[in-house]
Order: structure tokens, then sequence, then C-alpha cells
């Protein structure tokens, strides 16, 4: 069943490359939802009761005189609940997105088959493999976008990112000789240290942590938004599927702490993670541009997965584990309404957007709720992988991390509000525009649900985490369905909602109490200016945090991009000089060759 | 929990609701009555505001600007409410055992994020200007805040505001944490963070009632702005009293009987002192602008909420 | 069945012989010539495939005079890719030119293809002599001052390369007084030792030039960009491969000694490095594939240097990474005679070689690299790998840079070259995909 799955998603991705639009969509839809029963299946295997269809757990498949090695994991099952759900549903989104199909659909299966085989690696060279299939389809979705940056950024970065981890996982099999992931024994000393910081930097590449960050504003906000949702929500918790693999699952951490007892590597992971929260909100404050405000808004909440993983006790863990959940579903929901807005506005510019809450409502409702969850309100489950994380940090005295955390906190409700109110509020710029199609709206609601779902039991969510963190030793925090519990205090999301709820009774009456009429937003008090002087714009979006801009902005030039384009230029300037052995005078040439000869000579006979 | 627990739950966050308004009301009222002696002038009386509320809430001219717009009314009410009754008063715990300190700096957020999107519907670029200030205030401040909390927390190996008023109360008035040296820094940058949060001068950016007619609730009137005021009473009350849950032990000096009646008074009095507090230092200081607060308090105040956290962290890791 | 190898060479250059007889025919003879050395080739691979290695003396002479031809799996494997390619190659540009080129097409590829088939080095030499002469002018053929500068270059070098390998043969033969390989390397070990040093240090300077090493390839960048599109993807699939498969047959057959697999390790090592950087701030697209060449010969030369501890892994690479960088530059070569990649077949050709060529999978490029790093961990080469990664880096910043400069919807190319170009890149793909590939890499190469 599983190669077939396997197959099915090959010919779905070879078909669509010479179908229709709308064909391709619904293939490639249809298809991708196989592996969702997959995982339906196999959740019998971790202790829940569902409808089996007799779908096998292992497989081996030769290719190339070897064997990869495939089969479901704890782990790999709960990171394939939050990963591949997307899918569909971004295929649904984008049913109405695109004019026409050229290229999208072939290599977002290919992204999707091989996010699934990277799930299901049992060994490194099936690992890598998967992981290589995914850069490169991923970069030719980014190649799609036509920005210079974008591509050369990205397919700098993913090879980079790949040689990390080939690197890392070369060193594992040299010293072990086996590629199964399973056998990867206990090695000490400097061998094991530079196989896990390696890989440990190569999947920080795509989880964008920062400083390797630097691909990522540009990618996010050129290519695609049905694939940018998928990247963001989908690809960049594969990173961290690597990071908790290599780090926990694969004691990756008593390698660590084998080879250098005295230094807390892991509290380097969690500073370098609660950095990028910060520098990464700081940042998407200040943009204009409403793909760069969620590229670095990701960065910022996926720093906090690394700070989960980074502080490492069980607390932490789960937090991550949730917040990267969360993280998956919010960000989609979030880049596919930006998508939204564009497709019927054809503008990226926060500042020139406004008012479009009233002319597509549910679109708005769904980046609502969206950043709801992104801002980690409790009437969504994002609170509680905040709040997990951040009692983490409390319960390991982690005075340095734990601010840095809770600011960056605050800070995504100003770039919240930035598009809340740049983007769906304030004056009513697009009186013409209409509502998202359907399958867009539809698409977007659905993703909603898990955020609504684990918030009113965010103990189910800790009970699907349980297997994975099990399976690594990590033991799971006390919980009941509505409440979590730690050494230090308790959080019961029924609680919260029921008052809120009876709350609102008191604020209903009030509202109901008297009538109220409505009136167009030209109906406003300008302190006696008139209308038609503030027009064109009456949006006050433009260069929204100036006063903070001036402050804050210094303290973060020069960017990581700035260094790596030194880097770049440097590499350039080395290319450069390198030229010029090519002199173009073909004497030059000759005396190479000889002076070569006399050099190889010489080696040989006086070595 | 049988019935009558829950009935009688039910009737104490009541009345715990009734309260927070009425109090809030109240100091509102003697805090424009002391403003305006500062300011050498009559004022108006002290129960003025629960006129003002009552007429606005029964104007019978009510403008809305849409669904968004009546948003703030129904969010603010209800997310101030709601904070109130996560919060232990006077050594009642109410819900405080559901959740604890970062749920209430969360929770705190919902109404000011309804008031933000209503004033965001309202399509007045004033308001805009106003949220925006708002927000940035809100990172200003909260910044010595967090890190306040912070050395709190580890100190007391909590989350959760009971038990820090708890654990405060032991020993009555000798075991707040404002006694302790480094909390007194503490209490020092956290209080001026209050004043921020309370929107007093000098940080009453957002409002700024001359340059931006009153930023966000320029749109606002009737009933709208009548459901403002009541969050501004609510929120008056629910600040100072994480204030004083904080560092001043909740309120709680006395146990046994009546502890309950010597409890609430202590509380009472305790936040009226911070509400005086920070209505005179509005009345004597002129307002920041917006890159002026945010220096003050990611500098100055950080910086010293800084040192009481590494204080404390030396002292806790001893 | 008895497979004459002779008849690969025999064959085009016979043809080569008549073409100027019957001008009129040149296309077609040449290309008649080309598809049954084509078809004769895969005869050969699938005999060797099943049966082993071939020796053919030709009748009645004895070396140095008669050939001696020693195919093993490898080299009918390189004979079969020159040949295919070759073919495809030819009948996507032949037509564009006159008989003179097809006669001269048909000596490259004979001389290309003795070089990979034969087992004596003078006959070795001679082939280098027939492919150079025929390279130069093929080089040239395009008649501008470009062409012409590159042709002389390459000229000019190529003289010194021949003299060298001439040398370094006579001081062979004034050893052992032999030139079979075979006998050369049973008894080298009687060689004296200076001699014996600087006889294969001549060697892989001569051969070196024209396998593309550092610092003897001075001619590439010249030569490349000078030559018509089409000519280049020749020189890059043709003599270049058929070069560096030379200096590993000399290196592992007749020295196969510590130092001399130092010595390819850190030339090879240079010359990846070096062409990678070269080729990074490259803005002409022809002269950048040039530089791309050189570090891709460098790895090849590397992963034929790991052959002395790791020889199945190290062998394997070699094989995938020949693979990758025939097809895939020589495709790239051939588009980049339109300056933008217009329409789905370029466009996906550019693509796909370029991954082939950073090594993605699950094309030929990414098993040639797996291989390689598994053969470079063995031996704990630290520094070549963290170099070989690097040049990947690198690598990856050029072609993306290549890939979005190239972007457009025009081509102006026609569609025997699409056909041409999808043809050769599709063989990444296959070799890749297919388990066949690794049986062939790794049957049993080596009968020495």
């Amino acid at each position: 069943m599983l190669d077939i799955i396997f197959a099915e998603l090959i010919i779905a991705a070879i078909i669509t490359f010479f179908v229709g639009k709308k064909i391709a969509s619904i293939i490639a839809g249809f298809i991708s939802i196989l592996p969702l029963f997959a995982l339906i299946d196999w959740a019998n295997n971790f202790g829940f009761k569902t409808i089996s269809f007799g779908i096998e757990r292992q497989m081996n498949i030769s290719v190339a005189g070897i064997t990869l090695h495939l089969g479901i994991t704890p782990l790999s099952w709960f990171f394939a609940l939050m990963i591949l759900p997307l899918f569909p549903l971004i295929m649904l989104y984008s049913y109405s997105f695109f004019k026409e199909n050229d290229g999208f659909y072939p290599f977002m299966l290919f992204a999707f088959a091989s996010t699934f085989g990277i799930l299901l690696s049992k060994d490194m060279l099936s690992l890598f493999l998967f992981w290589e299939i995914m850069s490169w389809s991923s970069f030719l979705l980014v190649y799609r976008s036509r920005d210079k940056e974008a591509i050369i950024s990205y397919l700098i970065f993913s090879v980079f990112s790949a040689f990390a981890i080939l690197f890392g996982l070369m060193i594992l099999w040299h010293e072990n000789f086996s590629l199964l992931l399973s056998d990867i024994g206990r090695i000490n000393g400097i061998y094991g240290f530079i196989a896990i910081a390696s890989l440990i930097i190569g999947f920080s590449v795509k989880s964008v942590l920062m400083p390797l960050h630097a691909w990522a504003p540009f990618v996010y906000s050129k290519s695609d938004e049905p694939f940018v949702a998928f990247l963001s929500g989908g690809l960049s918790k594969l990173g961290y599927y690597g990071m908790f693999l290599f780090l926990f699952t694969l004691n990756g951490v008593k390698i660590l702490q084998n080879y250098t007892p005295n230094v807390a590597w892991n509290y380097l992971l969690a500073v370098v993670g609660s950095l990028s929260a910060f520098v990464a909100t700081m940042l998407a404050i200040m943009q204009d541009d409403l793909r760069k405000l969620l590229a670095y808004s990701s960065i910022g909440q996926l720093g906090y997965i690394a700070i989960g993983f980074g502080i490492g006790t069980p607390l932490a863990i789960t937090g991550a584990l949730f917040q990267a959940f969360n993280h998956a579903f919010f960000k989609a929901v979030l880049f596919l309404a930006a998508g939204a807005v564009a497709y019927r506005t054809g503008k990226w510019k926060i500042s020139e957007l406004g008012g479009l809450a009233y002319r597509m409502p549910l679109t708005f409702l769904a980046a609502l709720f969206a950043i709801f969850a992104l801002a980690a309100i409790p009437i969504t489950s994002g609170f509680a992988a905040k709040w997990l994380l951040y009692e983490a940090a409390i319960q390991q005295k982690y005075v340095f991390i734990a601010p840095l955390m809770l600011i960056a906190g605050v800070g995504a409700f100003l770039y919240s509000f930035r598009i809340l109110y740049g983007v769906f509020l304030g004056e009513n710029r697009y009186p013409d525009v209409k509502e998202a199609p359907k399958s867009m709206i539809a698409a977007m609601f659905i993703l909603m649900l898990p955020l609504i779902i684990f918030v009113v039991f965010p103990g189910y969510m800790l009970d699907l985490m349980k297997p994975a963190l099990s399976n690594s030793g990590i033991e799971s925090i006390a919980h009941t369905k509505f409440a979590i519990e730690t050494s230090l205090a308790k959080y019961n999301s029924m609680a919260v909602l029921i008052t809120l709820i009876a709350a609102m009774v008191p604020a209903f009456i009030i509202y109901k109490a008297r009538k109220h009429r409505i009136t167009s937003f030209e109906d406003n008090y300008l302190a006696g200016e008139p209308y038609e002087f503030h027009n064109p714009s009456m949006h006050a979006a433009h260069n929204f945090y100036k006063p903070l801009k001036g402050v804050v902005l210094p303290y973060f030039e020069p960017g990581a991009t700035y260094y790596f384009e030194k880097i770049y230029k440097g590499i350039g300037i080395l290319s450069n000089g390198i030229r010029r052995i090519y002199t173009g005078f073909v004497q030059d040439y000759a005396i190479y060759v000889v002076i070569f000869l006399l050099a190889v000579m010489g080696w040989l006979i006086w070595m | 929990m049988d019935v009558m627990g829950i009935a009688i739950k039910v009737a104490l966050l009541t009345a715990y609701a009734v309260i927070g308004t009425c109090v809030g009301l109240l100091f509102m009222g003697i805090g424009r009555k002391i403003i305006a002696r500062v300011h050498n002038r009559v004022g108006p009386p002290f129960y003025q505001n629960f006129i003002d509320v009552a007429k606005l809430l029964s104007k019978k001219t009510n403008i809305s600007h849409g669904w968004i717009f009546d948003l703030a009314l129904l969010f603010s009410i209800s997310g101030i409410l709601l904070t109130l009754l996560f919060l232990p008063i006077g050594g009642v715990q109410l819900l405080s055992m559901e959740g604890d300190a970062f749920l209430v700096l969360y929770l705190l957020a919902i109404p000011a994020l309804g008031f933000a999107l209503g004033a965001g519907a309202s399509g007045n670029p004033n308001a805009g200007v106003g949220v925006m200030r708002a927000l940035v205030m809100m990172l200003s401040y909260e910044l010595p805040f967090i890190i306040t909390l912070i050395a709190l927390m580890i100190y007391y190996d909590t989350t959760s505001l009971a038990t820090i008023v708890r654990m405060q109360s032991i020993n009555g008035v000798k075991s707040w944490a404002i006694t302790m040296p480094p909390f007194m820094l503490a209490a020092f940058a956290a209080d001026m963070a209050l004043q921020g949060m309370l929107m007093e001068q000098p940080f009453d950016i957002p409002v700024a009632p001359h340059e931006i007619a009153s930023g966000p609730m320029v749109e606002f009137g009737g009933k709208y702005l009548g459901s403002l005021m009541l969050y501004k009473a609510i929120a008056l009350v629910a600040e100072t009293t994480l204030f004083v849950d904080l560092f001043l032990g909740g309120g709680v000096v006395a146990h046994g009987n009546f502890a309950f009646v010597i409890n609430f008074i202590v509380w009472l009095a305790l936040i009226f002192l911070l509400f005086i507090l920070s209505i005179l230092i509005a009345a004597s200081f002129p307002r920041f602008r917006i890159e002026q607060a945010f220096g003050f308090y990611w500098k100055y105040e950080a910086i010293i909420a800084a040192i009481s956290l590494i204080w404390v962290y030396i002292l806790v890791i001893k | 069945m008895v497979v004459h190898p002779v008849l690969l060479i025999a064959i085009p250059l016979i043809a080569a012989f008549i073409i100027p007889l019957a001008k009129k025919y040149g296309f077609a003879i040449a290309a008649g010539a080309m598809a049954f050395n084509m078809g004769y080739a895969i005869g050969m691979f699938s005999y060797i495939y099943s049966h082993g290695k071939i020796y053919e003396m030709i009748a009645g002479f004895k070396p140095p005079v008669g050939i001696f031809l020693a195919v093993d799996a490898l080299s009918a494997m390189l004979a079969l890719l020159i040949n295919l390619f070759a073919f495809i190659n030819f009948i996507a540009i032949g037509k564009e030119w006159n008989y003179k080129f097809s006669m001269l097409y048909l000596l490259a590829i004979a001389g290309s293809t003795g070089i990979v088939l034969t087992g004596d080095i003078f006959n070795m030499f001679i082939f280098f002599e027939i492919t150079a002469v025929a390279s130069y002018a093929l080089i040239a053929g395009k008649k501008d001052e470009k062409a012409i500068e590159g042709a002389i270059k390459y000229m000019v070098l190529g003289s010194i390369a021949s003299i060298f390998i001439l040398m370094g043969i006579a001081l062979i033969y004034s050893q052992l007084k032999t030139l079979n390989i075979y006998d050369i390397a049973a008894r080298i070990s009687s060689m004296d030792e200076k001699i014996k040093w600087a006889s294969f240090a001549l060697l892989l300077t001569g051969i070196g030039v024209e396998a593309e090493i550092f610092p003897l390839n001075g001619w590439v960048p010249a030569a490349y960009q000078g030559a018509s599109s089409g000519v280049a993807s020749l020189l890059s699939f043709g003599p270049s491969k058929a070069a560096i498969y030379a200096i590993a047959r000399i290196m592992m057959v007749i020295f196969p000694f510590h130092a001399t697999y130092e010595i390819a390790l850190y030339v090879g090592v240079v010359t990846l490095v070096i062409g990678e950087l070269a080729a990074f701030m490259q803005e002409d697209v022809k002269r950048m594939l040039a530089y791309s060449s050189i570090g891709q010969m460098g790895l090849i030369l590397i992963a034929f240097s790991l052959a002395s501890q790791n020889i199945q892994n190290a062998l394997i690479a070699a094989f995938f990474l020949i693979i990758s960088h025939a097809s895939a530059k020589s495709s790239l070569f051939l588009l980049s005679r339109s300056p933008s990649m217009g329409g789905a077949a370029c466009k996906y050709t550019g693509i796909v070689g370029v991954l082939s060529i950073i090594g993605m999978p699950p094309l030929a490029g990414f098993w040639g690299k797996w291989y390689l790093m598994l053969a470079a961990i063995n031996e704990k080469l630290w520094l070549v790998i963290m170099l070989v990664f690097f040049a990947g880096i690198v690598e990856a910043g050029y072609f993306a840079r290549y890939l979005h400069k190239s972007m457009g919807n025009e081509s102006k190319l026609n569609l025997r070259y699409k056909v041409a170009m999808v043809v050769m890149v599709s063989f990444t793909i296959l070799l890749g995909l297919l388990p066949i590939a690794y049986k062939m890499a790794s049957l049993p190469l080596w009968g020495w």
C-alpha cells in the first residue's frame, strides 16, 4: 500500500505536467489525501483507536543498489500530522488562485512526496535523498518567482544545508558503518560532536533560524502564496523534525554533552532561538511588504520552537512541538489570506491596501483568527504553546531567554495589528473588491479548525504528541482534557473560555440595550478638516511604526543579509582574482604547463 | 464541584466584577477631582463618572461603523472583566488558580486588541495613529514589566499569582516582596510600567487629546464610549491589583476571622494609593514624545529592572 | 558473437577519408558512420556487460606499429557514451556546416574512442594527436576572432602537451622496451625510480592539458567560448572525458602508487576549487560553463584518485560524475546557443542539467557526489570534503545566477537542437533513476 501511495504521488506529479490547472489541482488535492489515510491507520500503532486500512508500517525500496528503509515512527507520525494536512487544503486554495498550470503543481507534488518520504525515512540515505528532492522541488517553485535574490539565496542555502546534513550523516555512517538511523550508537568524542553540530546547522537553514534565515525574506516574499504557505507552514517543520530526531530520539544531546560536559550547547540553541524570535519580530514590525512581514514573523515564531528544543526539558519540548503544530496552521492561513488579498487587489504593500474587512469579511475573519493564534491570544491554541515555553524558561530560570521570548510575544501584537489595520481596516480603498473565491475561503476555514479544537482541548494535543515524546524517553507533562499543569502553575483553557463567554453577557446587554446606526466611514471626525483635504488617502498605514523605526532599527543594522552579501562579494573578489590566472596570453599558459611539470616531477622525485 | 459550589463561585465572581467596576469608576472620579485640585480648579464631583457612564449608555443616538466597530464594545468589556477575575483580589483567589501571570498578561491583550480593532474599523486616521502609539507604548512598558515579573517568578519559583500572593502573606507585611532590596528596584520599574499601562501622563501618548483628537476613541460615542469608560475603570483596578499582587502581597495582612474584610480594605487602600501616586505623577509631568517614552522604558527602566533580575538571580542560584 | 572494438575506430576513420570524395553526402556518411558506431558501442557494451573484458590485437603487426585494444567495462561505457552523444550532437548540428566539419567531427570521435579503448600508450598518443588536431580545426571552424583565438591557444598548449606525452612514452620505452600498458605495469618496478617518476609527470602534464586540469587548462575558457555551441558540447563529452579516463588508466594501471594518487588528489582538489571559483563571477555563459567544466573534471579526478583505497565507491562515483557531467554539460552547451531558455524543453533541460551538476537526486550527479563522499570519508579526508562542499556551494551560486539570467520566453533553438538537448539530458535522469546504472557502475571494472 505504501509503495502504491508513493507511486501515485509521483505519477500524479508527472501527470500534472500535462493537464490544465483545474484538473491538476483536483488531482493533486485528491492524491495528497491518500497519505492522510495512512496517518489515520498508523494512529492505531500509537494507542489511538481509529479505522484500519491495512497500510504497512515498514517498507523497503531498492534504488541504485541501496535499500531505502521507510517506516513510520511516533515522531514522524506527529510531524506528519501537522505537515501533511496542509497540502490538500493548499491545493483546494490554489484551485482558483492560479490562472493556468505552468509548472506549479508537479513540483508541489514532488515537494509533498519528498516531505512524506523524509518523514518516513529510517535510514540516512533515504533521509538525505528525500531531503534533496524536497530542496530542488522547492527550489523550482522558488524559481517561478523570477526574483534574483530569492533564486540565488535559496539555492545557495539549500545546497549549504544539504551539505551540512550530508557531512553529519557521513560521519555517523563512518563511525557506525550502518546507514540505518536506529543503528546510530553512542558516538563520543569529537566525531559525534561535529556530526550532531553539523546536522543541527544543516537543519536550521530550513527551519529559518537566525543567522541562517537570510534567504527567507526574499523567498517568502516573492514566491507564489500557496507554495509559501506550504514552505512556511510545512517544510520549515522538517528542519525541526530533523533537529528533534537527532537531538532527542537519537540522543544527540547526550553526544554533545559527553564531548564537552561543561558547555551547555543546548542553551546555545535556546539563545539563538530567542534572538531569532526577538530580532525577527522587531524587523517584522518595520516591514511594509505584507509578505516580508509574514516572512519575518515566520522566522520569529519558528524561533520559539528552537527555544523549546534548546531548553530541552519535557515541558519545553512539549511547548515546542505544540508551537510547531500551531504555526503550521496559522501561518498557512495567514499566507493564504495574504494571497487572497493580493488575488483580489494585486497589491502587496500594506500602505497601499486598506479597508478590505467589509469587502472580504470571511478572509478577514480567517486572518483575524490566525492572528489571534499568532499573537497567542488565549482564545486560540496559540496561547497554550507559548505558555508552555514560558513556563519552561522560568522553570529552568533562564533569565536571558525568558524576557526576549516575552517581549517578542508583545512585539507580535504590533505587527499583527499592522496587518489588521493596514490591510483590512481603515479607509475603504477598494469599494469594488469582491470576497475571495469560495475554494480559498473553504481552505482557510478548514485550516483554522485545529486551532479551535486545541484551544478547547489542549490536553488532546498533549496526548497526540505523547507517543513521540515517550519514544524519545521524554515524559509527558500532567494534563487533563482542558487543563495543563506544571510545577509552576496551571492553565485551564475551559475556565478562560467559559468566563469569556460569561463576561460577554454584560457586554452584549450593553450592546443590545440601545440601537445604533451604521454610517459610512466618510462620516468621520476630522477635527474640522474636510474629507476632500485628505484625498487621496486617509489611511494612516504608511510608515506605520515610524517612531519605533528610528529608535530600534539602527540597532539591527547591518543584518545577517549584509554579512552574507559580504561573503558572496568576497567570493566574487576571490573569483575575479582567480580569473586573473587566466591571463589570456598563451605564453603564460605554456609557462604554467612547464611549471606544473617541474613541480610534479620535483614532488615525485624528491618526496 | 456541586451545583451549590458553582453557584457560589458564580455569585462571587459576579460580585467582584461589579465591585471592580464600581471601584474603578469611583477612583476615576476621585482622580479627576485630585487633578483639578492640583491644577487649582474645583473639578467635578467624585461620582461624576457614574453619571457619565449612565448617560452615555442610555444615549439614543449611537453611531457605528460596522460590525468590526462593534467588536470594540463586546471585547473591551468582556476581556477586561475576564482579566480582573483571573487576579487574586485582597486574598480572594477568584479564578487565579486556573491560570497564571502569563495568562493575565495575554488576557490583558484581549480588550486592547478588541478596542484597537474597533478603532481601526472606524477608518479615522487619528484612531489608527492612536492605536499605533498605544501599541508602541505597550511594547515599551512591557519590557521592564516583564523583567520584574520574571524576577519575581524565579524568586518564588512559581508563575501563579495566587501562589505569589500566598508566599508573600506568610508573615504579613514583612514578607511582601517590596520589603526586599532587589524588589524595591523592581517595584520602581514596575510602577513606571504601571503608569504606562494606565495611560496616565507622562505616558498618555496614545490618547493625547491635543494632538490626535483622543486617538483611538475619536469615533466612539454613546454606548461605545460608555463601554470604553467602563473598560478604562475596570482596567485601572485590574492593573493596580496586578501590581499589588506582585509586590504588596495582594494586600493580604490578616489571617483568620474577619481576615477577608481586613484584606479587602487593605487591598482597596493599596490600589487607591497606587492610583493616587499615578495621578500625582500624571498631574505634574507633561507628555513624553513616543520615542522618548520608548527610550525611557527600554533604557533606564529596563536597566533598573535588569539589575533587580540579576540580583534576584544571584540570590536564587546561591 | 565476436566483437571487434577496432571497428569503432576504423569505421569513422574510413568514413572521414571517404567524405572528401563524396562532398555532397558528407553529412549522411558521417551520420551513418556515427549511427553504426553508436549501435556497435551499445553491442560491445552489452557484450562486455555479460562476458567481461576484451583484448584485441590487430592481426599481423606487433606494437608499436599494430594496435592493441584493451576494453574493460568502464572503457566500453565511455566509448558508448562518446559515440552515443556524438551521434545525437551531430544530428543536431551537422547540417549547419559543410563536409569538412563532418570529416573533422568523425576524426575527433574516432580519436576519442581510440583513447578510451587502446591498451597501448603509443597508440594513445596517436589518438590524442588525431583528436587534438581535429578539435583545433573544429573550434576554429566558426571563423570569428574568438574562435581563432581559442583554437590557437588550444593548439599551442596541445602541441606542448603532445611533446610531453611523447617524451613520457619515450622514457618508458627506453627503459622497458614495451608500450603495452599491461607489460609496463607488470615491469614498472624494474624501472629506474627517477625516470619512472619523470615519465609519470610528463604523461600527467601532457594528458592533463587535454583533461582540463589546473593549471594546464589555459586554453579551456577561450576555446569553449570561441567554439560554436555544438563543438563546445562535443569537447565536453568527447576529448575531455577520454583524456580524464586516460589519466585514470595510466595512473591506476601503470603507476598505482601512493604518491601518484596523492598528486592526482591534490591536483583534482585544486582544479575543482579554482574552476568553480573562476566560474563564480563569470558573466559570459559559455565561459562560465567552461570554468565549471574545469571544476567538474577536478571532481572526477578526485574520484579516481580515491580509488587506491576504496576502489568500489570511487569508481562508481567517477562513473556517475562522468555521466552527469557529460550529459548535463553537453546539453547546457547546446542550450547556450540561445541567450534565454524559452519553452518547456529548454527550461527543463537547463534546470535538470544544473541540478544534476549540483548533485540533486535522483539525477546521476547526486550518486556521483554521494559515492565520492563515501569514499572520501573512509579516508578521513576532511579538508577535501570541506573543499568539495565549498565548491558545491559556489557552484550553486553561479548556477542559480545562470538560471536567473537565462530565464526568458524566447528561444532561438531549432527543433533538432531541442531534441538533442533533451535526449542528452535525459541520460542523467535515467541513469540516476534506474538501478541498472548502479550495476553498470559496479561491474568488475578493472581487469588488471
